[in-house]
């Protein structure tokens, strides 16, 4: 997914977007517009974010997850302390794997498959919260 | 036995609705379907929207189910990936349903993932103090069921485990497919969904390769360092070996992923020695060899007519007892790093169940950006790939051949 970025010295910014296929991950283009005898220099830079979410959802979806790993790496480390081959221990560190799957699991979709699961969530819904267009 | 196909006139913003009224409590829909045309006529084009046409078909409803057991989570990993390529299409989460299913549906295959069977949540399995690998943590008694249902061409409603939230969410509907997946922990676990398996496989990889494996999967995440990667294997290890590991002697083919002997000392894990272990005697299943059926051979195809950089590449084939049977086992260690290689390779196997030459070597380059598409994990279940849709086939021509005698009561 790219989006083109239009900076001019006034300040001024638009978005436009592109299509979704970019090859290469980053394209500058320096032009320079005159217009009423001022020179503005203006640059057009094309960011291509191939591999990140695209629905706000998702993107809240893995701060979650990165902090629920942290999270619960730390909760099994005080369970453990105790002791180390009990059923409790044995629970937490359970709880670590399946989130860190589940992570992976969201980083592959979107890095390999490149599809953001919220996808036909959102192409029927695109009014909700987490439909938004995650802009950064 | 009828399966029923629903065809509209319209194009796919149909007003047409079909209900299927009664359910038992095990999630199951009746055969009888009632069909009525809705009242609104909401159509941006203004087309009308004319009756609908349900054309009952007696089609072939026996389903063909796979087992798939594997600790890599569901439905999204890389087997099931190269699976479903190998029959065409890609496998997609259903459409509009809930974003967090792990259910992958394409033309010809439904992934079903076990965890959907839990009869613990996250919470429920901390009070009981059980892992997700515990088999009381999950509902056998349903999974059978509804795998049996599903077999016989009956749609089920499935729950649905949430891996994020930890929670069971509302059920979705699974129509039966013409090859359906059941892939997790426990496919093998409970006799009853055993004996419902066309063919069953086992992903077993050696601690030395899934400690490798997860390092690269958690070593970039906030939070996880070389000892809590290490701490998690270990303490799943004790419910892993007693209730998951066992299920690998009812595998029809085992897939064992182990560290290189090629490179001395190597813990990267990154060069592997995958072995393919084919059991001997299965209906509709024949195991690939290497030059000569049954014997013994050693092959390093590296040499005059072919190049490789280093490691190199080395197979083995022949037969051998695992768990007490009789198998084949097909090996190969190092890695691929040419194209040439790859299809020098596909050439000298033999009962591969390729429709053409050169279609593992296709498959492969299809994935090349999958993890393993330059050495035997990717290969080996390409192979398999095509070894299910022989298999498949198969019993779609015997069911063809004698309908009456492939239909169970």
């Amino acid at each position: 997914m790219a989006s083109l970025t239009f900076h001019s010295l006034t300040g001024t910014v638009e978005k436009i977007p592109t299509s979704s296929f970019c090859s290469n991950p980053r394209i500058s283009a320096t032009f320079h517009c005159k217009n009423k005898g001022e020179k503005r220099v203006s640059r057009m830079t094309l960011k291509a974010m191939g591999g990140a979410a695209k629905y706000k959802g998702t993107q809240m979806r893995e701060k979650q997850l990165t902090e629920m790993i942290e999270k619960k790496v730390t909760e099994a480390k005080e369970v453990c302390k105790g002791d180390e081959t009990s059923d409790e221990c044995k629970v937490a560190w359970d709880e670590v794997e399946e989130i860190s799957q589940a992570k992976a699991d969201l980083r592959i979709k979107l890095e390999i498959e490149k599809k953001d699961p919220l996808e036909s969530f959102c192409q029927e819904n695109p009014e909700t919260e987490e439909c938004r267009i995650y802009e950064d | 036995m009828a399966a029923c196909a629903v065809y509209t006139s319209q194009s796919l913003n149909s007003t047409c609705s079909i209900s299927t009224p009664t359910k038992t409590h095990l999630g199951f829909h009746q055969k009888q379907v009632v069909f009525y045309s809705a009242s609104k006529r909401t159509s941006k084009r203004g087309s009308s929207s004319g009756p609908c046409v349900i054309t009952c078909s007696a089609g072939d409803s026996q389903t063909v189910v796979i087992g798939l057991a594997a600790d890599s989570g569901c439905g999204k990993s890389t087997f099931m990936r190269r699976l479903t390529s190998v029959f065409g299409g890609a496998a997609e989460p259903p459409k509009g349903g809930n974003p967090d299913s792990n259910t992958l549906i394409s033309d010809m295959t439904t992934v079903i993932c076990l965890d959907d069977y839990h009869s613990l949540d996250r919470t429920g399995r901390k009070e009981k103090g059980v892992t997700a690998l515990d088999p009381r943590a999950n509902d056998f008694d349903l999974m059978y069921e509804q795998v049996k249902a599903l077999k016989s061409g009956i749609a089920v409603d499935k729950p649905i485990y949430n891996h994020v939230t930890g929670l069971l969410d509302p059920p979705e509907l699974i129509k039966p497919p013409k090859i359906l997946v059941i892939e997790g922990l426990h496919p093998m676990f409970d006799e009853r969904v055993r004996d419902l398996l066309d063919f069953s496989i086992y992903l077993d990889i050696s601690n030395e390769v899934k400690f490798a494996w997860k390092i690269q999967r958690d070593m970039a995440e906030r939070g996880h360092s070389l000892e809590s990667i290490k701490a998690s294997i270990d303490a799943r290890k004790p419910d892993f070996d007693a209730y998951i590991d066992p299920q690998k002697q009812y595998a029809d083919a085992v897939i064992e992923v182990l560290p290189t002997q090629l490179i001395p000392d190597d813990n990267e894990g990154k060069v592997l020695r995958v072995r393919l272990i084919m059991k001997e005697g299965v209906k509709h299943f024949s195991p690939v060899y290497l030059f000569d059926e049954g014997s013994s051979i050693s092959w390093i195809p590296c040499g005059r007519k072919l190049t490789c950089s280093y490691p190199g590449i080395k197979f083995s084939y022949g037969p051998d007892t695992y768990f007490g049977h009789e198998v084949s086992v097909l090996e190969m260690d190092g890695q691929f790093d040419r194209l040439d290689e790859l299809i020098y390779v596909e050439s000298h196997l033999s009962n591969i169940s390729t429709k053409f030459y050169g279609e593992i070597t296709q498959q492969m380059l299809k994935h090349a950006d999958f993890p393993g598409s330059n050495n035997g994990t990717g290969l080996f279940q390409t192979i398999v790939g095509l070894k299910i849709r022989d298999l498949y086939e198969q019993i779609s021509a015997s069911k063809t051949a004698t309908p009456l005698e492939a239909t169970k009561a």
